[in-house]
Protein backbone atom coordinates (compact mmCIF):
# COMPACT_ATOMS: atom_id res chain seq x y z
CA UNK A 1 0.00 0.00 0.00
CA UNK A 2 1.22 3.45 -0.78
CA UNK A 3 2.03 5.89 1.99
CA UNK A 4 -0.72 8.31 1.05
CA UNK A 5 -3.54 6.77 -0.84
CA UNK A 6 -7.30 6.71 -1.31
CA UNK A 7 -9.43 4.70 1.14
CA UNK A 8 -12.86 3.78 -0.22
CA UNK A 9 -15.74 3.15 2.15
CA UNK A 10 -18.81 2.14 0.11
CA UNK A 11 -20.84 2.14 3.35
CA UNK A 12 -20.53 5.92 3.49
CA UNK A 13 -21.30 6.54 -0.21
CA UNK A 14 -24.67 8.21 -0.81
CA UNK A 15 -24.36 8.16 -4.61
CA UNK A 16 -24.44 11.95 -4.90
CA UNK A 17 -22.08 12.00 -7.92
CA UNK A 18 -20.04 14.90 -6.51
CA UNK A 19 -16.89 12.84 -7.16
CA UNK A 20 -17.98 12.23 -10.75
CA UNK A 21 -18.37 15.95 -11.35
CA UNK A 22 -15.15 16.89 -9.56
CA UNK A 23 -13.16 14.29 -11.48
CA UNK A 24 -13.94 16.15 -14.70
CA UNK A 25 -11.97 19.09 -13.36
CA UNK A 26 -8.72 17.13 -13.14
CA UNK A 27 -6.16 18.76 -15.41
CA UNK A 28 -4.87 15.53 -16.89
CA UNK A 29 -8.25 14.59 -18.41
CA UNK A 30 -10.18 17.82 -18.44
CA UNK A 31 -13.88 17.50 -19.18
CA UNK A 32 -13.96 13.73 -18.81
CA UNK A 33 -14.74 11.96 -15.58
CA UNK A 34 -12.66 8.89 -14.83
CA UNK A 35 -14.31 7.80 -11.59
CA UNK A 36 -17.13 5.25 -11.79
CA UNK A 37 -20.17 5.27 -9.57
CA UNK A 38 -22.23 2.10 -9.77
CA UNK A 39 -25.33 0.81 -8.07
CA UNK A 40 -24.75 -2.89 -7.38
CA UNK A 41 -28.31 -3.68 -6.37
CA UNK A 42 -30.24 -1.11 -8.34
CA UNK A 43 -33.97 -1.09 -7.71
CA UNK A 44 -33.64 -2.88 -4.40
CA UNK A 45 -31.06 -0.91 -2.49
CA UNK A 46 -29.60 2.57 -2.52
CA UNK A 47 -26.13 1.07 -2.13
CA UNK A 48 -23.58 2.71 -4.43
CA UNK A 49 -19.95 1.94 -5.11
CA UNK A 50 -17.38 4.50 -6.24
CA UNK A 51 -14.50 2.98 -8.21
CA UNK A 52 -11.18 4.71 -8.76
CA UNK A 53 -8.08 3.03 -10.18
CA UNK A 54 -6.85 0.63 -7.52
CA UNK A 55 -3.20 0.99 -8.65
CA UNK A 56 -2.51 -2.76 -8.53
CA UNK A 57 0.81 -3.67 -6.95
CA UNK A 58 0.91 -7.46 -7.23
CA UNK A 59 0.53 -8.48 -9.96
CA UNK A 60 1.74 -5.03 -10.83
CA UNK A 61 -0.77 -3.21 -13.04
CA UNK A 62 -2.39 -5.95 -15.19
CA UNK A 63 -3.45 -3.14 -17.56
CA UNK A 64 0.20 -2.25 -18.17
CA UNK A 65 1.18 -5.91 -18.50
CA UNK A 66 -1.31 -6.65 -21.29
CA UNK A 67 -0.59 -3.38 -23.11
CA UNK A 68 0.98 -4.26 -26.48
CA UNK A 69 2.45 -0.77 -26.90
CA UNK A 70 4.17 -0.28 -23.51
CA UNK A 71 1.92 2.73 -23.14
CA UNK A 72 1.07 2.50 -19.45
CA UNK A 73 3.74 3.78 -17.12
CA UNK A 74 3.98 2.85 -13.46
CA UNK A 75 5.85 5.62 -11.70
CA UNK A 76 8.28 4.87 -8.90
CA UNK A 77 5.70 5.96 -6.33
CA UNK A 78 3.38 3.14 -7.44
CA UNK A 79 0.92 5.27 -9.40
CA UNK A 80 -0.33 3.57 -12.56
CA UNK A 81 -0.54 6.42 -15.04
CA UNK A 82 -2.99 6.74 -17.88
CA UNK A 83 -1.81 5.71 -21.32
CA UNK A 84 0.99 7.67 -22.96
CA UNK A 85 -0.76 9.55 -25.76
CA UNK A 86 2.05 8.96 -28.23
CA UNK A 87 2.01 5.20 -27.73
CA UNK A 88 -1.57 4.12 -27.03
CA UNK A 89 -3.02 2.39 -30.09
CA UNK A 90 -6.52 2.13 -28.66
CA UNK A 91 -6.68 -1.68 -28.65
CA UNK A 92 -8.70 -1.82 -25.40
CA UNK A 93 -6.62 -4.66 -23.95
CA UNK A 94 -6.32 -2.73 -20.68
CA UNK A 95 -10.03 -1.95 -20.60
CA UNK A 96 -10.99 -5.61 -20.77
CA UNK A 97 -8.13 -7.01 -18.68
CA UNK A 98 -8.50 -4.70 -15.67
CA UNK A 99 -10.08 -6.82 -12.92
CA UNK A 100 -11.74 -3.75 -11.40
CA UNK A 101 -13.22 -2.42 -14.67
CA UNK A 102 -11.45 0.93 -14.42
CA UNK A 103 -9.92 2.14 -17.74
CA UNK A 104 -12.07 3.94 -20.29
CA UNK A 105 -11.37 4.21 -23.99
CA UNK A 106 -12.10 6.82 -26.63
CA UNK A 107 -12.37 4.78 -29.81
CA UNK A 108 -12.31 7.85 -32.08
CA UNK A 109 -9.17 9.23 -30.45
CA UNK A 110 -7.66 5.74 -30.11
CA UNK A 111 -6.79 6.57 -26.56
CA UNK A 112 -7.21 4.95 -23.18
CA UNK A 113 -7.85 7.16 -20.18
CA UNK A 114 -8.06 6.25 -16.54
CA UNK A 115 -7.83 7.57 -13.01
CA UNK A 116 -4.23 8.53 -12.31
CA UNK A 117 -4.84 9.47 -8.67
CA UNK A 118 -5.02 13.11 -9.86
CA UNK A 119 -1.28 13.10 -10.44
CA UNK A 120 -1.34 16.81 -11.21
CA UNK A 121 -2.52 17.33 -7.62
CA UNK A 122 -1.12 14.43 -5.58
CA UNK A 123 2.37 15.05 -6.99
CA UNK A 124 2.20 18.39 -5.17
CA UNK A 125 0.70 17.08 -1.93
CA UNK A 126 -2.94 17.94 -2.72
CA UNK A 127 -5.76 15.41 -2.35
CA UNK A 128 -7.39 14.04 -5.52
CA UNK A 129 -10.50 15.85 -6.73
CA UNK A 130 -12.90 13.06 -5.74
CA UNK A 131 -11.65 12.80 -2.15
CA UNK A 132 -11.63 16.60 -1.86
CA UNK A 133 -15.33 16.96 -2.64
CA UNK A 134 -16.77 13.74 -1.15
CA UNK A 135 -19.27 15.00 1.47
CA UNK A 136 -19.43 11.77 3.47
CA UNK A 137 -15.84 10.57 3.54
CA UNK A 138 -16.59 7.57 1.32
CA UNK A 139 -13.41 8.61 -0.50
CA UNK A 140 -10.65 9.55 1.91
CA UNK A 141 -7.13 10.56 0.90
CA UNK A 142 -4.26 10.31 3.34
CA UNK A 143 -2.26 7.77 5.30
CA UNK A 144 -3.78 4.94 7.32
CA UNK A 145 -2.80 6.79 10.48
CA UNK A 146 -4.64 9.89 9.33
CA UNK A 147 -7.70 7.77 8.53
CA UNK A 148 -7.56 6.15 11.97
CA UNK A 149 -7.18 9.50 13.67
CA UNK A 150 -10.56 10.42 12.20
CA UNK A 151 -12.14 6.98 12.48
CA UNK A 152 -10.65 5.11 15.44
CA UNK A 153 -10.26 1.37 14.99
CA UNK A 154 -11.18 1.38 11.30
CA UNK A 155 -9.94 -1.63 9.35
CA UNK A 156 -8.91 -1.61 5.72
CA UNK A 157 -8.10 -4.25 3.14
CA UNK A 158 -5.90 -3.97 0.09
CA UNK A 159 -6.19 -7.42 -1.48
CA UNK A 160 -8.96 -8.76 -3.62
CA UNK A 161 -9.64 -12.23 -5.01
CA UNK A 162 -10.65 -12.93 -8.56
CA UNK A 163 -11.10 -16.68 -8.84
CA UNK A 164 -7.85 -18.19 -7.67
CA UNK A 165 -5.86 -14.99 -8.10
CA UNK A 166 -5.30 -12.43 -5.39
CA UNK A 167 -4.57 -8.87 -6.45
CA UNK A 168 -2.87 -6.50 -4.00
CA UNK A 169 -3.58 -2.86 -4.60
CA UNK A 170 -2.24 0.55 -3.74
CA UNK A 171 -5.73 1.88 -3.01
CA UNK A 172 -7.56 0.27 -0.06
CA UNK A 173 -11.14 -0.37 0.98
CA UNK A 174 -12.68 -0.04 4.41
CA UNK A 175 -13.97 -3.35 5.82
CA UNK A 176 -16.04 -3.97 8.95
CA UNK A 177 -13.95 -4.19 12.11
CA UNK A 178 -15.82 -7.22 13.40
CA UNK A 179 -15.25 -9.34 10.34
CA UNK A 180 -11.97 -8.39 8.88
CA UNK A 181 -11.13 -10.87 6.23
CA UNK A 182 -8.53 -10.77 3.55
CA UNK A 183 -8.72 -10.85 0.73
CA UNK A 184 -11.97 -9.14 -0.20
CA UNK A 185 -14.05 -10.99 -2.84
CA UNK A 186 -13.70 -9.29 -6.23
CA UNK A 187 -16.82 -10.75 -7.82
CA UNK A 188 -15.21 -13.68 -9.66
CA UNK A 189 -16.23 -16.50 -9.80
CA UNK A 190 -19.63 -15.15 -10.66
CA UNK A 191 -22.26 -17.08 -8.76
CA UNK A 192 -25.39 -15.25 -9.70
CA UNK A 193 -26.49 -13.01 -12.56
CA UNK A 194 -29.75 -11.09 -12.39
CA UNK A 195 -31.15 -13.48 -9.82
CA UNK A 196 -30.13 -16.57 -11.80
CA UNK A 197 -27.63 -18.99 -10.34
CA UNK A 198 -24.82 -19.42 -12.89
CA UNK A 199 -22.56 -21.74 -10.88
CA UNK B 1 2.35 -5.64 0.24
CA UNK B 2 2.37 -8.84 -1.69
CA UNK B 3 0.65 -11.26 0.67
CA UNK B 4 -2.74 -10.85 2.31
CA UNK B 5 -2.10 -10.15 5.99
CA UNK B 6 -2.63 -13.15 8.20
CA UNK B 7 -3.84 -11.13 11.15
CA UNK B 8 -6.76 -8.80 11.57
CA UNK B 9 -4.39 -5.87 11.59
CA UNK B 10 -3.36 -4.69 8.17
CA UNK B 11 0.26 -3.76 7.96
CA UNK B 12 0.58 -0.03 8.34
CA UNK B 13 1.61 1.93 5.31
CA UNK B 14 5.32 2.16 5.05
CA UNK B 15 6.56 5.46 6.30
CA UNK B 16 9.52 5.09 4.01
CA UNK B 17 7.30 5.03 0.94
CA UNK B 18 8.43 7.74 -1.41
CA UNK B 19 6.22 10.78 -1.40
CA UNK B 20 4.21 11.12 -4.57
CA UNK B 21 5.98 13.35 -6.98
CA UNK B 22 7.02 13.56 -10.54
CA UNK B 23 9.50 10.78 -9.98
CA UNK B 24 11.17 9.06 -12.88
CA UNK B 25 9.12 6.08 -13.96
CA UNK B 26 10.27 2.54 -13.61
CA UNK B 27 9.71 2.13 -17.30
CA UNK B 28 10.02 5.84 -17.81
CA UNK B 29 11.97 5.98 -21.02
CA UNK B 30 9.93 3.17 -22.44
CA UNK B 31 13.20 1.55 -23.29
CA UNK B 32 13.76 -2.17 -23.21
CA UNK B 33 13.22 -3.55 -19.77
CA UNK B 34 16.53 -4.34 -18.08
CA UNK B 35 14.91 -7.64 -17.09
CA UNK B 36 14.46 -8.78 -20.70
CA UNK B 37 15.36 -12.48 -20.65
CA UNK B 38 18.79 -13.43 -21.97
CA UNK B 39 17.26 -15.37 -24.88
CA UNK B 40 15.31 -12.29 -25.96
CA UNK B 41 18.40 -10.11 -25.68
CA UNK B 42 20.38 -12.57 -27.80
CA UNK B 43 17.64 -12.61 -30.42
CA UNK B 44 17.54 -8.83 -30.36
CA UNK B 45 21.31 -8.54 -30.85
CA UNK B 46 21.10 -10.99 -33.74
CA UNK B 47 18.25 -9.05 -35.36
CA UNK B 48 20.11 -5.77 -34.85
CA UNK B 49 23.30 -7.15 -36.34
CA UNK B 50 21.50 -8.68 -39.32
CA UNK B 51 19.66 -5.45 -40.13
CA UNK B 52 22.84 -3.38 -39.75
CA UNK B 53 24.79 -5.70 -42.06
CA UNK B 54 21.97 -5.56 -44.61
CA UNK B 55 22.00 -1.77 -44.48
CA UNK B 56 25.78 -1.64 -44.92
CA UNK B 57 25.48 -3.94 -47.96
CA UNK B 58 22.65 -1.77 -49.32
CA UNK B 59 24.84 1.31 -48.88
CA UNK B 60 27.83 -0.33 -50.58
CA UNK B 61 25.86 -1.68 -53.55
CA UNK B 62 23.41 1.25 -53.75
CA UNK B 63 26.28 3.69 -54.04
CA UNK B 64 27.76 1.57 -56.84
CA UNK B 65 30.57 0.15 -54.66
CA UNK B 66 30.97 3.53 -52.91
CA UNK B 67 31.64 5.34 -56.21
CA UNK B 68 28.68 7.67 -55.49
CA UNK B 69 29.25 7.74 -51.73
CA UNK B 70 29.89 11.22 -50.36
CA UNK B 71 32.57 10.83 -47.70
CA UNK B 72 31.60 14.21 -46.19
CA UNK B 73 28.36 12.53 -45.12
CA UNK B 74 30.08 9.54 -43.50
CA UNK B 75 29.06 10.39 -39.89
CA UNK B 76 25.41 10.51 -40.96
CA UNK B 77 25.68 7.14 -42.73
CA UNK B 78 27.36 5.58 -39.68
CA UNK B 79 24.59 7.00 -37.45
CA UNK B 80 21.93 5.39 -39.67
CA UNK B 81 23.66 2.03 -39.22
CA UNK B 82 23.51 2.51 -35.43
CA UNK B 83 19.90 3.58 -35.84
CA UNK B 84 19.12 0.39 -37.78
CA UNK B 85 20.73 -1.70 -35.03
CA UNK B 86 18.88 0.14 -32.27
CA UNK B 87 15.50 -0.05 -33.95
CA UNK B 88 15.82 -3.75 -34.76
CA UNK B 89 17.05 -4.51 -31.21
CA UNK B 90 14.30 -2.55 -29.52
CA UNK B 91 11.65 -3.85 -31.91
CA UNK B 92 12.63 -7.45 -31.17
CA UNK B 93 12.51 -6.88 -27.41
CA UNK B 94 9.18 -5.09 -27.79
CA UNK B 95 7.41 -7.81 -29.79
CA UNK B 96 8.76 -10.50 -27.45
CA UNK B 97 6.45 -9.36 -24.64
CA UNK B 98 3.22 -11.40 -24.52
CA UNK B 99 0.77 -8.60 -25.33
CA UNK B 100 2.71 -7.28 -28.30
CA UNK B 101 3.71 -10.76 -29.56
CA UNK B 102 0.14 -12.01 -29.84
CA UNK B 103 -1.16 -8.85 -31.49
CA UNK B 104 1.86 -8.80 -33.82
CA UNK B 105 1.04 -12.34 -34.98
CA UNK B 106 -2.66 -11.61 -35.41
CA UNK B 107 -1.93 -8.38 -37.28
CA UNK B 108 0.39 -10.04 -39.77
CA UNK B 109 -1.96 -13.03 -40.10
CA UNK B 110 -4.73 -10.63 -41.14
CA UNK B 111 -2.30 -8.81 -43.41
CA UNK B 112 -1.22 -11.94 -45.29
CA UNK B 113 -4.65 -13.56 -45.42
CA UNK B 114 -5.75 -13.85 -49.07
CA UNK B 115 -9.34 -14.37 -47.92
CA UNK B 116 -9.26 -11.09 -45.98
CA UNK B 117 -7.81 -9.30 -48.98
CA UNK B 118 -10.56 -10.62 -51.26
CA UNK B 119 -13.26 -9.62 -48.80
CA UNK B 120 -11.95 -6.13 -48.10
CA UNK B 121 -9.20 -5.15 -50.57
CA UNK B 122 -9.34 -1.46 -49.64
CA UNK B 123 -9.27 -1.93 -45.87
CA UNK B 124 -5.49 -1.92 -45.50
CA UNK B 125 -4.66 1.08 -47.72
CA UNK B 126 -7.52 2.99 -46.11
CA UNK B 127 -6.23 2.25 -42.61
CA UNK B 128 -2.66 3.14 -43.56
CA UNK B 129 -3.87 6.47 -44.93
CA UNK B 130 -6.05 7.30 -41.92
CA UNK B 131 -3.81 6.02 -39.12
CA UNK B 132 -0.32 6.58 -40.46
CA UNK B 133 -0.72 9.33 -43.05
CA UNK B 134 -3.46 11.71 -41.96
CA UNK B 135 -3.66 10.50 -38.36
CA UNK B 136 -7.37 11.18 -38.02
CA UNK B 137 -7.37 9.87 -34.46
CA UNK B 138 -5.25 12.86 -33.41
CA UNK B 139 -7.98 15.17 -34.68
CA UNK B 140 -10.35 13.51 -32.25
CA UNK B 141 -7.95 14.37 -29.43
CA UNK B 142 -7.37 18.00 -30.44
CA UNK B 143 -7.47 19.83 -33.76
CA UNK B 144 -4.45 21.97 -32.89
CA UNK B 145 -2.35 18.95 -31.92
CA UNK B 146 -3.42 17.21 -35.12
CA UNK B 147 -2.34 20.19 -37.23
CA UNK B 148 0.99 20.56 -35.43
CA UNK B 149 1.67 16.83 -35.62
CA UNK B 150 0.91 16.83 -39.35
CA UNK B 151 3.49 19.59 -39.83
CA UNK B 152 6.05 17.60 -37.84
CA UNK B 153 5.18 14.36 -39.57
CA UNK B 154 5.32 15.57 -43.16
CA UNK B 155 8.37 17.73 -42.43
CA UNK B 156 10.29 14.81 -40.93
CA UNK B 157 9.13 12.45 -43.68
CA UNK B 158 10.28 14.87 -46.40
CA UNK B 159 13.62 15.39 -44.67
CA UNK B 160 14.16 11.64 -44.23
CA UNK B 161 13.21 10.92 -47.85
CA UNK B 162 15.84 13.41 -49.02
CA UNK B 163 18.67 12.87 -46.57
CA UNK B 164 18.75 9.13 -45.99
CA UNK B 165 19.30 8.21 -49.67
CA UNK B 166 21.76 11.10 -50.00
CA UNK B 167 23.90 9.96 -47.09
CA UNK B 168 23.81 6.39 -48.38
CA UNK B 169 25.05 7.52 -51.79
CA UNK B 170 21.85 6.37 -53.47
CA UNK B 171 20.94 9.81 -54.86
CA UNK B 172 23.41 11.66 -57.01
CA UNK B 173 23.10 14.87 -58.97
CA UNK B 174 25.21 15.07 -62.11
CA UNK B 175 25.55 17.66 -64.81
CA UNK B 176 26.63 16.94 -68.37
CA UNK B 177 27.81 20.52 -68.73
CA UNK B 178 30.03 20.55 -65.68
CA UNK B 179 28.67 23.54 -63.78
CA UNK B 180 25.01 23.33 -64.79
CA UNK B 181 22.41 24.71 -64.91
CA UNK B 182 21.16 21.44 -66.42
CA UNK B 183 21.23 18.68 -63.81
CA UNK B 184 20.17 15.04 -63.74
CA UNK B 185 19.01 13.33 -60.60
CA UNK B 186 20.09 9.69 -60.42
CA UNK B 187 19.03 6.89 -58.11
CA UNK B 188 21.51 3.99 -57.90
CA UNK B 189 23.15 5.46 -60.95
CA UNK B 190 19.99 5.47 -63.08
CA UNK B 191 18.81 8.81 -64.38
CA UNK B 192 15.37 9.63 -63.00
CA UNK B 193 14.74 13.24 -63.90
CA UNK B 194 16.56 16.10 -65.57
CA UNK B 195 15.95 19.67 -64.42
CA UNK B 196 17.19 23.22 -64.65
CA UNK B 197 18.92 24.16 -61.40
CA UNK B 198 17.77 27.75 -61.82
CA UNK B 199 14.13 26.82 -62.51
CA UNK B 200 11.31 26.27 -60.04
CA UNK B 201 11.80 22.48 -59.90
CA UNK B 202 15.51 23.03 -59.32
CA UNK B 203 14.78 25.46 -56.50
CA UNK B 204 12.41 22.94 -54.92
CA UNK B 205 14.98 20.15 -55.29
CA UNK B 206 17.74 22.13 -53.63
CA UNK B 207 15.54 23.67 -50.92
CA UNK B 208 13.52 20.58 -49.96
CA UNK B 209 15.25 20.43 -46.60
CA UNK B 210 14.61 24.12 -45.94
CA UNK B 211 10.90 23.54 -46.56
CA UNK B 212 11.01 20.52 -44.24
CA UNK B 213 12.77 22.61 -41.58
CA UNK B 214 10.07 25.29 -41.67
CA UNK B 215 7.33 22.66 -41.28
CA UNK B 216 9.17 20.99 -38.39
CA UNK B 217 9.92 24.25 -36.57
CA UNK B 218 6.26 25.29 -36.75
CA UNK B 219 5.05 21.93 -35.42
CA UNK B 220 7.73 21.56 -32.74
CA UNK B 221 7.25 25.16 -31.56
CA UNK B 222 3.55 24.47 -30.93
CA UNK B 223 4.33 21.32 -28.97
CA UNK B 224 7.04 23.08 -26.95
CA UNK B 225 4.61 25.85 -26.11
CA UNK B 226 2.02 23.25 -25.11
CA UNK B 227 4.54 21.43 -22.90
CA UNK B 228 5.12 24.67 -21.02
CA UNK B 229 1.53 25.92 -20.81
CA UNK B 230 -0.92 22.99 -20.90
CA UNK B 231 -1.43 21.66 -17.39
CA UNK B 232 -2.58 18.30 -18.74
CA UNK B 233 0.62 17.90 -20.77
CA UNK B 234 2.77 19.07 -17.88
CA UNK B 235 1.35 16.38 -15.55
CA UNK B 236 4.04 13.72 -15.22
CA UNK B 237 6.11 15.36 -17.95
CA UNK B 238 9.72 14.16 -18.17
CA UNK B 239 12.50 16.24 -19.65
CA UNK B 240 14.38 13.42 -21.41
CA UNK B 241 11.23 11.80 -22.76
CA UNK B 242 8.97 14.74 -23.60
CA UNK B 243 11.16 17.78 -24.17
CA UNK B 244 14.47 16.49 -25.53
CA UNK B 245 12.89 15.17 -28.79
CA UNK B 246 11.26 18.54 -29.49
CA UNK B 247 14.43 20.47 -28.68
CA UNK B 248 16.43 18.10 -30.89
CA UNK B 249 14.07 18.65 -33.83
CA UNK B 250 14.24 22.42 -33.41
CA UNK B 251 18.05 22.40 -33.18
CA UNK B 252 18.35 20.24 -36.30
CA UNK B 253 15.96 22.45 -38.25
CA UNK B 254 17.44 25.75 -37.13
CA UNK B 255 21.05 24.71 -37.78
CA UNK B 256 19.96 23.32 -41.16
CA UNK B 257 18.30 26.61 -42.10
CA UNK B 258 21.37 28.51 -40.90
CA UNK B 259 23.49 26.49 -43.33
CA UNK B 260 21.35 27.82 -46.17
CA UNK B 261 21.49 31.32 -44.65
CA UNK B 262 25.27 31.09 -44.45
CA UNK B 263 25.68 30.03 -48.06
CA UNK B 264 23.26 32.64 -49.46
CA UNK B 265 23.90 35.67 -47.28
CA UNK B 266 27.27 35.14 -45.61
CA UNK B 267 29.16 33.69 -48.57
CA UNK B 268 29.74 30.56 -46.51
CA UNK B 269 30.74 32.39 -43.33
CA UNK B 270 30.58 30.06 -40.32
CA UNK B 271 29.52 27.20 -42.58
CA UNK B 272 32.07 24.74 -41.18
CA UNK B 273 31.02 25.33 -37.59
CA UNK B 274 27.31 25.18 -38.44
CA UNK B 275 27.83 21.98 -40.42
CA UNK B 276 29.46 20.32 -37.41
CA UNK B 277 26.70 21.56 -35.08
CA UNK B 278 24.04 20.29 -37.48
CA UNK B 279 25.79 16.95 -37.86
CA UNK B 280 26.14 16.45 -34.10
CA UNK B 281 22.44 17.21 -33.51
CA UNK B 282 21.34 14.86 -36.29
CA UNK B 283 23.62 12.02 -35.17
CA UNK B 284 22.43 12.37 -31.58
CA UNK B 285 18.78 12.32 -32.68
CA UNK B 286 19.22 9.30 -34.95
CA UNK B 287 20.81 7.32 -32.15
CA UNK B 288 18.13 8.50 -29.69
CA UNK B 289 15.23 7.35 -31.91
CA UNK B 290 15.00 3.73 -30.73
CA UNK B 291 15.12 4.55 -27.03
CA UNK B 292 12.84 7.51 -26.42
CA UNK B 293 9.64 9.08 -27.56
CA UNK B 294 10.54 8.73 -31.22
CA UNK B 295 10.10 4.98 -30.95
CA UNK B 296 6.38 5.62 -31.43
CA UNK B 297 7.24 6.07 -35.12
CA UNK B 298 8.20 2.39 -35.17
CA UNK B 299 5.34 1.30 -32.91
CA UNK B 300 2.45 3.16 -34.54
CA UNK B 301 1.99 0.70 -37.44
CA UNK B 302 0.88 -1.76 -34.74
CA UNK B 303 -2.33 0.31 -34.64
CA UNK B 304 -2.98 -0.68 -38.25
CA UNK B 305 -2.29 -4.35 -37.50
CA UNK B 306 -4.62 -4.23 -34.50
CA UNK B 307 -7.40 -2.49 -36.42
CA UNK B 308 -7.05 -4.85 -39.38
CA UNK B 309 -7.29 -7.83 -37.02
CA UNK B 310 -10.45 -6.47 -35.38
CA UNK B 311 -11.96 -5.32 -38.68
CA UNK B 312 -11.44 -8.57 -40.53
CA UNK B 313 -12.61 -10.72 -37.62
CA UNK B 314 -15.75 -8.61 -37.39
CA UNK B 315 -16.44 -8.98 -41.10
CA UNK B 316 -15.75 -12.71 -41.00
CA UNK B 317 -18.36 -12.97 -38.30
CA UNK B 318 -21.09 -11.09 -40.12
CA UNK B 319 -24.34 -12.71 -39.10
CA UNK B 320 -22.52 -15.31 -37.08
CA UNK B 321 -22.51 -13.52 -33.76
CA UNK B 322 -18.74 -13.05 -33.82
CA UNK B 323 -19.00 -9.98 -31.60
CA UNK B 324 -18.74 -11.22 -28.07
CA UNK B 325 -21.30 -9.78 -25.66
CA UNK B 326 -20.98 -9.36 -21.92
CA UNK B 327 -22.12 -12.52 -20.16
CA UNK B 328 -24.20 -10.47 -17.74
CA UNK B 329 -25.66 -7.45 -19.54
CA UNK B 330 -25.21 -8.62 -23.15
CA UNK B 331 -23.63 -5.35 -24.23
CA UNK B 332 -21.02 -5.93 -26.96
CA UNK B 333 -17.42 -6.16 -25.70
CA UNK B 334 -15.38 -6.78 -28.84
CA UNK B 335 -14.91 -9.39 -31.54
CA UNK B 336 -14.65 -12.96 -30.25
CA UNK B 337 -11.17 -13.53 -31.76
CA UNK B 338 -9.95 -10.33 -30.08
CA UNK B 339 -11.25 -11.41 -26.66
CA UNK B 340 -9.75 -14.89 -27.18
CA UNK B 341 -6.44 -13.21 -28.05
CA UNK B 342 -6.60 -11.08 -24.90
CA UNK B 343 -7.42 -14.09 -22.73
CA UNK B 344 -4.39 -15.86 -24.21
CA UNK B 345 -2.24 -12.85 -23.35
CA UNK B 346 -3.55 -12.85 -19.79
CA UNK B 347 -2.82 -16.56 -19.42
CA UNK B 348 0.71 -15.99 -20.77
CA UNK B 349 1.16 -13.43 -18.03
CA UNK B 350 -0.24 -15.72 -15.31
CA UNK B 351 -3.17 -13.38 -14.77
CA UNK B 352 -5.53 -16.10 -13.58
CA UNK B 353 -8.71 -14.09 -14.05
CA UNK B 354 -8.89 -14.16 -17.86
CA UNK B 355 -12.49 -15.40 -17.67
CA UNK B 356 -13.28 -11.91 -16.36
CA UNK B 357 -12.53 -10.52 -19.86
CA UNK B 358 -15.93 -11.83 -20.96
CA UNK B 359 -17.69 -9.36 -18.69
CA UNK B 360 -17.94 -5.68 -19.55
CA UNK B 361 -16.13 -3.23 -17.22
CA UNK B 362 -19.39 -1.99 -15.69
CA UNK B 363 -20.59 -5.50 -14.86
CA UNK B 364 -17.21 -6.28 -13.27
CA UNK B 365 -17.67 -3.31 -10.98
CA UNK B 366 -21.29 -4.13 -10.21
CA UNK B 367 -20.49 -7.77 -9.47
CA UNK B 368 -17.64 -6.71 -7.20
CA UNK B 369 -19.99 -4.29 -5.45
CA UNK B 370 -22.55 -7.04 -5.07
CA UNK B 371 -19.93 -9.41 -3.62
CA UNK B 372 -18.87 -6.71 -1.15
CA UNK B 373 -22.51 -6.12 -0.28
CA UNK B 374 -23.16 -9.83 0.26
CA UNK B 375 -19.99 -11.00 1.92
CA UNK B 376 -18.12 -8.09 3.45
CA UNK B 377 -20.46 -5.37 4.55
CA UNK B 378 -24.00 -6.64 4.51
CA UNK B 379 -26.16 -3.83 3.23
CA UNK B 380 -23.09 -1.55 3.28
CA UNK B 381 -23.89 -0.90 6.96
Amino acid sequence: MMGRTIFIDPGRCIGCQACVSACRECDSHRGKSMIHLDYPDEGHSVASLPTVCMHCEDPVAPCAEVCPADAILVTADGVVQQADTTRCIGCANCVNACPFGVPKIDLQAKLQMKCNLCYDRTAYGLAPMCATVCPTGALFYGTLDELRAERPGVQVADSFTFGTTTVSTGVAMVVPADKVRWPVPGGLPVVEINGRDVR
Amino acid sequence: MTEPPQTAEPSPPSGAAPAPGPAPGVTADGGPSPQAPAAVRRRAVLAGTAVSVLLILAIVFGSRLLRDFDSALLPYAVATVFLAFGVAYRYTVWISAPGARRLFRQGWRSFFSAANFRRAPTALPRMIATYLGFQKFLGARSHARWAAHQLLFWGCLLAAAITFPLTWGWFTFTSATGSGPGYEMRIWGFEIIGFDALGFLGWLMFHGLDIAAVLVIAGAAYFLWRRMKDRGAITGQRFAYDLVPLIALVVISVTGLLLTFSSIFLHGGGYQFLAVLHMVSVVFTLIYIPFGKFFHIVQRPAAVGMQLFKYTSRRTGEGEGEVLVCRRCHEPIDTAPYVANLRGTMRDLDLGFDEWAEYCPRCKRVLRGAAYLDHVKKGFK
